[in-house]
């Protein structure tokens, strides 16, 4: 059974459809590349998945669960950890306390502090910076730190599916390979299902796994991302050439 | 010397109240809460019987101080989330000028179920009248209740911050104030912080009432409204939804209007708070983001 | 959005809209006179003056999204002049003494006072102004509270000049109804044409595409100037007429209460168009005297039926937060237009107003 269903999903802001009937499912351990050029409708449609914007047409279904038009809330509590674009880290905030925010979801469970505390040292053990500069402001990291620490963040809500949107933006080659390898170290250790969002088709071709490409605010290909790197289609399909 | 610094504090610590109030409501939900001197009036209202007389009817009033003052606390903040779930809860998408003008216009009701249930006519009462009786202090002579204020306002203050802190419904309020999507995608539940929020600065009104009422020795439908200006004023000179920022502009915008009243010659004193509000329109020409500027505040989706 | 498109098109386009609007006030006041009673006149008179402030405060906040809680204090500034234009001079000597003596013999009559007065509020607007404009956002409206505040303070203080916190009585009383028309429907064609003027386009331009607006070479603090002043000329304006409808002014008549009830009526009516800031002030005011009469007392059969006292400014509130609430872009999101097949230049007695409906773009 799928772990995460879209159907026929259309997203409307006024006037304007940014993405048009659609659909996927996501299987559990899987690890999905989402990508597409600018304006694709990529983000759109990660904002509705976690219940930010509602979709105008469509569902959702998480788990088995129909979470169309869900508060954000209720879908984080259910376990799908949205990592939006731009690495929203709380800059006032410790990074601790950036770290112990997802846990309060759990604050009702009994034994939860001790779960908290474990979890945060696996956080910790994958993310030595952020143990060391555990009590200092998260506004004054760097980008790729900021981006290891939104994940870690997500990481501590003890997700069955951890969605990021462009991990890669904003951060040098070398920084990004370093924040792959983790989430990819992390997926087989903890039997993640991964959802990702690139405007490149380069790293899913390189990690591996299933892509969909979007364009236009539509599913173009979905497939497996090797195969498809090898295929013309995808150039043809980015670039929108040959379509017709 | 002394005394300047004394009326200085315990005004700075009227409009400091009344500032984290409405800077408390504004940090989660961006609304400016025009309703919040009306709560004010109305947590000494709930002392009292309904009667148009101008002698009050003292119906709860004549509680001990233990349980008056959290019964004024409750009061304050139970009208306030009563707001939130009645009337504000409607309004989490609408843009900052509707969202004022409806908390205006629930401030015009509250006003006037008061006036319609006790006319407009001030009431006097003595609440808590232990507190009138002066005090010597370091060669200076003050009300016992001035005294009172300024350690009952520091003691607040401390006991907020701590709670802000250290608490897990403080940080989730730090991190909502401050990204409220993001930390409703954590998992952090929106109506509760609200609540909670609306709830703090209810009591805080109730604070406030306690204050006003003990030193004006009278009930008065208006007595929200003059603190509740220059509290605004505070919280956006102190940089909106920063709550350090809004303490402080408060406590300055006291010292400001008690300096201003001793340094001007006696035929400009009665203009004293067109100076006040002179230094606010230049605070602003020069930090229009407020002395202590908020945090990358995310606009809410 | 940002390319003006040519200001006579526009003209063309648009003028139905002040047409219809002034249609609705002379139909108003045609009824009132018909009507000839003396309350209902006076009331009548009320929602005009009210007219002529929300519109005034529409070509400020409606053009630049930015909300002002300082125009009263220009309507202040406004009865103010105008009362020390049209008093007789006896009791001009009696209330503000500090006056210089050629103001204190001078009597105008009360039409020139009170252009004269919309001119004298218009100068302080564009000082204000001046420091004012360079703010945007929640500062701005904030710095506009101060500035309303100051003039509070000023004129219920300055004994010799606005005889402080008393009743200035002896302003000269007008109690026909075609004045406050001719005013209401002045104001009208004023904010249209400032709305269609080169800055008020390139204003609307600013407030809704802000960094379009920058990058095209707006001016922003320079036309938001232009709107400020010319606002605050015609809540001048509006002041003057208030107090010659009224006869007495006191500081505390131009302050809070009348800033929130004239702001409400811009919100609810809907804030972005001139429609909503007229048919606003006109519907609120409806409602307003309905919940009166109710609060009087109607028959109904043998009894009466009356609403206790205060009831009435209570359901005003819940009216308009749930008005709020339904439609947070006001009652009226586009303006009245003639249907397109009838064309700006063939009207006909049929022109019914017509309410489109809010969409949500």
């Amino acid at each position: 059974m799928s772990l995460l269903a879209v159907s026929d999903v259309t997203i409307r802001y006024g006037r304007l459809t940014a993405v048009r009937e659609v659909a996927f499912t996501l299987a559990e351990g899987e690890i999905l590349f989402i990508t597409g050029p600018n304006g694709a409708g990529k983000s759109s449609l990660m904002r509705a998945i976690a219940g930010v914007t509602p979709p105008a047409g469509g569902r959702i279904d998480f788990g088995g669960t129909e979470i169309t038009g869900r508060a954000p809330e209720e879908i984080a509590r259910m376990g799908l950890s949205m990592v939006p674009e731009g690495r929203d880290v709380f800059g006032s905030l410790s990074i601790e306390e950036n770290l112990m925010l997802g846990t309060g979801m759990h604050s009702r469970e009994r034994g939860w502090k001790a779960r908290a505390a474990s979890a945060l040292e696996e956080v910790y053990d994958t993310f030595p910076i952020l143990k060391e500069r555990r009590h200092g402001q998260a506004g004054l990291l760097s980008g790729g730190q900021q981006q290891m620490l939104v994940i870690g963040r997500a990481l501590m809500t003890n997700p069955r599916l951890i969605a990021i949107d462009e991990p890669s933006l904003g951060l040098a080659p070398n920084i990004t390979d370093q924040v792959y390898e983790r989430l990819i170290a992390l997926r087989a250790h903890r039997k993640l299902t991964l959802l990702i969002v690139e405007q490149s088709s380069t790293r899913a071709v390189m990690v591996g796994g299933r892509m969909i490409l979007m364009r236009g605010g539509q599913v173009l290909l979905d497939g497996d991302a090797g195969a498809m790197g090898q295929s013309e289609a995808l150039q043809a399909a980015y670039f929108g050439y040959g379509e017709h | 010397m002394l005394q300047v610094l004394f009326d200085a504090l315990s005004l700075g610590s009227l409009y400091a109240l009344g500032a984290l109030g409405i800077a408390l409501i504004f940090g989660v939900m961006r609304l400016v809460n025009f309703a919040h001197g009306d709560v004010i009036a109305f947590s000494v209202f709930a002392l009292l019987w309904p009667s148009t007389d101008a002698v009050a009817i003292v119906f709860a009033g004549q509680m001990p101080w233990f349980l008056l003052i959290p019964f004024i606390l409750a009061v304050g903040a139970g009208l306030s989330v009563l707001s939130e779930i009645v009337v504000f809860r409607r309004f989490r998408h609408a843009s900052p000028a509707t969202m004022m003008i409806a908390s205006f216009a629930l401030g015009f009701v509250i006003r006037y179920f008061l006036l319609m249930l006790f006319s407009s006519r001030p009431k006097s009462i003595s609440l808590l009248p232990a507190l009138s009786q002066p005090v010597e202090i370091l060669g200076a002579r003050m009300p016992l209740l001035q005294l009172i204020t300024i350690l009952a306002t520091i003691v607040m203050l401390f006991a907020l911050s701590v709670f802000v802190r250290k608490t897990r419904f403080g940080l989730e309020m730090r991190a909502a104030a401050e990204n409220f999507t993001m930390a409703r995608m954590l998992g952090v539940r929106a109506n509760r912080v609200i609540m909670g929020a609306f709830a703090l600065s209810g009591a805080l009104a109730g604070a406030i009432s306690i204050i006003l009422g003990a030193q004006t020795g009278t009930a008065d439908i208006q007595m929200g409204g003059a603190v509740m200006l220059m509290a605004f004023i505070a919280t956006v000179i102190g940089g909106l939804g920063s709550l350090e920022g809004a303490v402080l502009a408060g406590f300055l915008l006291g010292a400001a209007s008690v300096v201003m009243q001793t340094v001007l010659p006696p035929e400009a004193r009665p203009f004293r708070d067109a100076f006040v509000y002179g230094a606010v329109i230049l605070v602003l020409l020069f930090r229009p983001q407020g002395l202590i500027s908020a945090r990358g505040t995310k606009e809410r989706v | 959005m940002t390319n003006l498109p040519k200001v006579k098109s526009v003209a063309l386009r648009t003028i139905s809209t002040p047409l219809i609007l002034s249609a609705v006030l002379v139909v108003l006041a045609l009824i009132t006179v018909a009507y000839g009673s003396r309350p209902f006149n006076q009331t009548m008179i009320d929602i005009f003056v009210r007219v002529i402030l929300v519109t005034g405060l529409y070509i400020f906040v409606g053009n630049s999204g930015v909300l002002s809680f300082g125009h009263i204090g220009f309507t202040c500034l406004g009865a103010y002049a105008a009362a020390w234009l049209t008093m007789p001079p006896m009791m001009k000597e009696l209330s503000f003494p500090g006056l210089p003596a050629w103001l204190k013999a001078l009597q105008l009559p009360y039409g020139p006072g009170a252009v004269l007065a919309g001119i004298f509020a218009g100068v302080f607007a564009l000082i204000f102004g001046r420091i004012l404009m360079r703010l945007s956002g929640i500062a701005a409206s904030i710095a506009t509270f101060a500035m309303l505040a100051m003039i509070n303070t000023i004129y219920a203080n300055w004994e010799s000049v606005t005889s402080a916190t008393n009743s200035v009585v002896g302003i000269p009383i007008v109690r026909t109804i075609w004045p406050y028309l001719i005013g209401a429907i002045a104001a009208v064609f004023i904010a249209w044409a400032h709305a269609i003027s080169r800055h008020g386009l390139a204003l609307r331009a600013a407030r809704d595409e802000p960094t379009a607006a920058l990058a095209s070479g707006i001016d922003i603090p320079k036309v938001r100037l232009v709107a400020f002043t010319l606002s605050g000329a015609v809540m001048g304006l509006g002041g003057a007429l208030m107090a010659h409808s009224i006869g007495v002014v006191t500081p505390d008549t131009f302050y809070l209460g009348l800033t929130f009830i004239t702001l409400s009526m811009l919100v609810v009516g809907g804030i972005g168009t001139l429609t909503g800031a007229v048919m606003g002030v006109v519907l609120l005011s409806l409602l307003i005297q309905g919940l009166r009469w109710l609060e009087r007392g109607v028959p109904v059969g043998e009894s009466t039926f009356a609403l206790p006292g205060g009831l009435q400014e209570i359901l005003l509130g819940v009216v308009m937060i749930v008005i709020l609430a339904r439609r947070p872009s006001g009652l009226f999101a586009r303006e009245f237009a003639l249907p397109a097949w009838l064309g700006a230049g063939r009207g006909k007695s049929s022109a019914a107003p017509r309410n489109v409906p809010a969409g949500d773009a």
